[in-house]
């Protein structure tokens, strides 16, 4: 099989050494895994280079680093699909994770949040003892196993911003692992799950980087969104879900009464006119502010409108 | 030193460690669960097809237990333990309902109930399945269900060197931790070993890198037997040239093998079963359409998918897709899927009863691939291993319940110097010879004289040059010396397991004069039942493999011709 030189080079990293890149040559086929080519650099140049990997089919999350600067599994990446125009490609650790060594990073900041959200379903007393079969529907099923199929590779968590502003935000594994478990007909458990899981939802910028970088097509962001409209199921109040529940009311308020939701008022009924006087002087000062004052008209259909808000209720 | 205490020593957090922790915790006893990588990362997530069970009311009508062992116990060539066979179907259900109980999203029925579909070897369909990646999703559901518990504590990224003996009893384990090569000493009364396959010593193989033998390694240091080593099974559906697995799933949905004239050739090899026949009988049967021209360059067949429809193949196959897709970049709803057969499974492993009880030491079990019970004998069916990890996971985590309330932890503290002295001086030694070059050696033989194929004279070869390897393994040395996160030693400790695992393997198969299951010899092809029905046993002394034999337990099934 044709085979192309290609030079790799990798960000190293050791206690005694600190940082620093080196660079490999070697030739690889138009299937060649990165994670092949760790191990032949390994084996073959430098014995001490270090990172994980283990299935290399995608399915265990342990080859994450970045790759040309995007976070990916090193087994889910082919060399020369990953080259730029020289044959080069590059290879460093993933963000946010303290290094440990070469490629290892110490991720049990990320574990620690999987851990925080009762990760396992409480099923009732009469299954486990055996007198009750379970059932669960076909798309119960789907839908379920869309948030579970995570493989706890912590690429999201590198990539979400919020996590690193946030230390009370669970982060996107957590939420579509904690998500799993509300959606579940199986589960007893959902109150609990809610008040572990709802005012977390709402420190989530909706930036959608979890949704780019994850290998597996979980999209934290959507089991993020799909809790918060168990608003109405939480008996809780935190300073965020008061507000959300303020934003969600007025949300419907607007709709009700013009048909569209208008920014500006939205922005006052839920944050108060404080809250909405200081973000007003930042937007000022970023040169947005006229957006603010943009004249919401009513639409025009509204009698269609007000009966799909009363099917709604 | 760092010392620690407990009940039981897990080696090994795949579905067989995790399940058996999950039985000894619930039970009261404290429990440390040992492995090199986080859990989840075991080699179980790797699993796809699903697993076997017969279901009461959820079966086939014409289905029963004593179906699903005869096809066990036919399926591994009657060299299967038939009271282990049968514990495993009778237990079948009852698991996949306790999974189900734990959070298991099994793939369901239109009325709600788990679902089902057939594999190869079975008489009736009993596989039960999470989309493509069922071992992924009980490993999961395992993992996840023990962090309820607080008496179980993790040591994730701990390798482990050796077993601690005291007299004839286990004492506990050593292991090192990865990220600073600090050692450990786990003290406890019972340990089990659950370490998983051998993989990494073929060159082609399906399996994860860490499977590299260990817990056999380790067990065979100690004193305690392997069962069966001589047999070895080989998939028929690697992903060429990665290897990557094209689960069995493929086939039982549709999927034909077609060589380069486009032929169906399993019509002639098995003529009632086709391509799900058992997997040694395609493995073969492939390499012969190789071997005699009628493979595609390179060496493959093709595995058509394109009759089933790319929805269909998206809804059921979708990592098999994505596979051929992502690492061979072939679109499957419009090309064959290039494959040929690698090195899957261990049939052989620590000889242990269908308690998970090894009787070489006191307070030792197994389960798992690293066990030999012997439910899959000389072959084993597919969905048959997830299921044997879980039952047997269980059944010996009740045993080691039933243990520990009998016996109290040794008293004296082992001296577990020498053990550490050993793993340091690969570091210590400044020339040598290296991991990798070992390894690329011992991978090669293995495959090429210990593979699908074997004869005295290849078999004889192999011995000698795995003994030779095994002597410069003794000047192995690693280039690294950090105590940083070094992975160079834990590959050579590796190497040092893989070769003393190799080499029982090697010699138990030289032995065995006959055809069985995936053994299979050019030079004697057919099974010889009045020779050779027996297990063999092998002991590593130092520089010899002892090798005894012990008979196969019979309930009810006489041995009759293997024809699908
Ligand atoms: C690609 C593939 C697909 C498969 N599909 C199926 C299927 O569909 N159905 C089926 O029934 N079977 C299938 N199998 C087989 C099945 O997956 C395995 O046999 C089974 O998962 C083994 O589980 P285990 O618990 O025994 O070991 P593993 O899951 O391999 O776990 C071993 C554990 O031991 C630890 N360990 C090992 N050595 C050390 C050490 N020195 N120190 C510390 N820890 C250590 C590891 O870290 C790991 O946690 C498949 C196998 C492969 C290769
Ligand atoms: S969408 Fe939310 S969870 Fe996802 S990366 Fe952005 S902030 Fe983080
Ligand atoms: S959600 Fe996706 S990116 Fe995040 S840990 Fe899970 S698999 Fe990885
Ligand atoms: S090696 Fe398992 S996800 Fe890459």
């Amino acid at each position: 099989m044709e085979e192309k030189e290609i030079t790799v080079n990798i960000k190293k990293y050791n206690d005694k050494d600190g940082a620093f890149w080196k660079s490999y040559k070697l030739k690889a086929d138009k299937y060649t895994q990165m994670t092949e080519v760790l191990r032949r650099i390994k084996s073959e140049q430098d014995p001490s280079l270090a990172y994980r990997a283990s299935c290399h089919m995608a399915v265990c999350g342990s080859c994450s680093m970045k790759i040309n600067g995007i976070p990916s599994l090193a087994c889910r990446t082919i060399a020369l699909q990953a080259v730029d125009e020289k044959n080069e490609i590059n290879v460093e650790s993933m963000d946010y994770y303290p290094g440990v060594r070469d490629l290892i990073t110490d991720i049990d900041v990320f574990y620690d949040k999987m851990y925080k959200v009762m990760p396992r379903l409480i099923a009732d007393e009469s299954v486990l003892m055996g007198e009750n079969e379970q059932r669960m529907t076909p798309e119960n099923q789907t839908e379920v196993w869309k948030f579970q199929e995570c493989i706890y590779c912590g690429l999201c968590v590198s990539a979400c911003p919020s996590v690193k502003e946030d230390e009370q935000f669970l982060g996107p594994a957590a939420h579509a692992k904690g998500f799993r478990f509300v959606d579940d007909v199986r589960d007893t458990k959902r109150s609990e799950r809610l008040d572990l899981l709802m005012d977390s939802a709402y420190r989530c910028t909706s930036c959608y980087m979890c949704y780019e970088v994850c290998p597996q097509d979980v999209q934290p962001v959507i089991a993020i969104k799909k809790t918060k409209n168990y608003l109405d199921q939480y008996k809780g109040n935190t300073p965020i879900t008061i507000m959300a529940r303020k934003h969600d009311d007025t949300v419907e308020n607007l709709i009700e009464t013009t048909g569209k939701i208008k920014e500006s008022t939205l922005f006052l009924k839920t944050f108060g006119f404080g809250e909405a006087m200081r973000d007003a002087i930042d937007m000022l000062k970023s040169g947005k502010f006229k957006y603010a004052f943009e004249k919401d008209s009513n639409v025009k259909n509204m009698n269609e409108i007000k009966g799909m808000m009363g099917e709604k209720k | 030193m760092e010392k620690k205490e407990y009940d039981a020593v897990i080696l090994g957090g795949g579905l067989a460690g995790l399940m058996a922790a999950n039985i000894v915790a619930a039970a009261g006893f404290s429990v440390a669960v040992v492995s090199k990588v986080f859990p989840t990362r075991s080699h179980s997530a790797a699993a796809e097809g699903g697993i076997a069970a017969y279901m009461m009311g959820n079966s086939d009508p014409n289905d029963d237990p004593d179906f699903m062992s005869y096809d066990e116990v036919k399926g591994g060539d009657y060299l299967v333990d038939q009271d282990a066979a049968e514990l495993l179907s009778k237990k079948s259900g009852e698991i996949v309902s306790l999974l189900d109980a734990w959070g298991a999203p099994f793939n369901r029925q239109p009325d709600g109930r788990i679902a089902l579909r057939y594999f190869g070897g079975q008489t009736y369909p009993r596989t039960r399945f999470i989309a493509d990646k069922t071992g992924m999703a009980l490993l999961h559901t395992l993992f996840e269900h023990s962090t309820g518990f607080k008496n179980i504590e993790y040591y994730n990224e701990y390798y482990v060197l050796d077993i601690v003996k005291e007299g004839n009893n286990v004492n506990g384990l050593v292991a090192m931790e990865m990220k600073t090569l600090n050692p450990i000493y786990l003290k406890s009364r019972a340990l089990l070993i659950a370490s998983g396959g051998i993989g990494m010593m073929y060159k082609h193989t399906t399996n994860s890198y860490i499977n590299t033998g260990d817990g056999q390694g380790i067990a065979l240091r100690s004193g305690v037997a392997l069962k069966d080593p001589e047999f070895v099974q080989f998939h028929p559906t690697g992903l060429y040239p990665s290897d990557i697995l094209i689960s069995e799933a493929a086939r039982a949905e549709g999927a034909i093998l077609k060589n380069n004239k486009g032929e169906r050739f399993m019509a002639k090899y098995a003529p009632h079963k086709f391509d799900l026949a058992p997997r040694d009988i395609v493995s073969r049967s492939m390499t012969i359409e190789i071997r005699e021209g009628r493979g595609f360059e390179g060496g493959y067949l093709g595995l058509d998918l394109r009759h089933l429809g790319k929805k269909y193949i998206m809804e059921r196959l979708a990592l098999a897709y994505d596979a051929a897709k992502n690492f061979s970049g072939v679109d499957a709803s419009e090309e064959m899927i290039p494959v040929r057969p690698a090195q899957h499974y261990f049939m052989g492993g620590i000889d242990v009863d269908t308690t998970g009880t090894n009787h070489d030491l006191n307070g030792i079990f197994s389960a798992g691939e690293s066990a030999c019970v012997s439910v899959h004998g000389a072959n084993r069916l597919g969905s048959n291993s997830l299921l044997e990890t879980v039952v047997y996971g269980r059944e010996t985590g009740n045993t080691m319940v039933e243990f520990l309330k009998t016996h109290k932890n040794v008293e004296t503290n082992s001296n577990v110097e020498p053990i550490i002295d050993a793993a340091y001086a690969y570091i210590k030694r400044e020339t040598g010879e290296h991991f990798g070059v070992l390894t690329e050696e011992l991978r090669d033989i293995m495959w090429d004289n210990v593979g699908i194929f074997r004869d005295n004279d290849k078999l004889a070869e192999a011995v000698s040059k795995i003994k030779d390897l095994r002597v410069r393994a003794k000047s192995m040395y690693v280039t690294d010396k950090t105590s940083n996160y070094n992975t160079e030693l834990f590959n050579a400790l590796e190497t040092r397991n893989m070769l003393d695992v190799a080499y029982t393997m090697a010699t138990a198969a030289l032995n065995r004069k006959e055809t069985r299951g995936a053994h299979f010899r050019d030079d004697f092809p057919e099974r010889d039942d009045k020779n050779w029905m027996k297990h063999t046993i092998t002991y590593l002394a130092g520089d010899e493999v002892k090798i005894s034999y012990k008979p196969v337990t019979y309930t009810r099934w006489k041995p009759e011709v293997r024809v699908y």
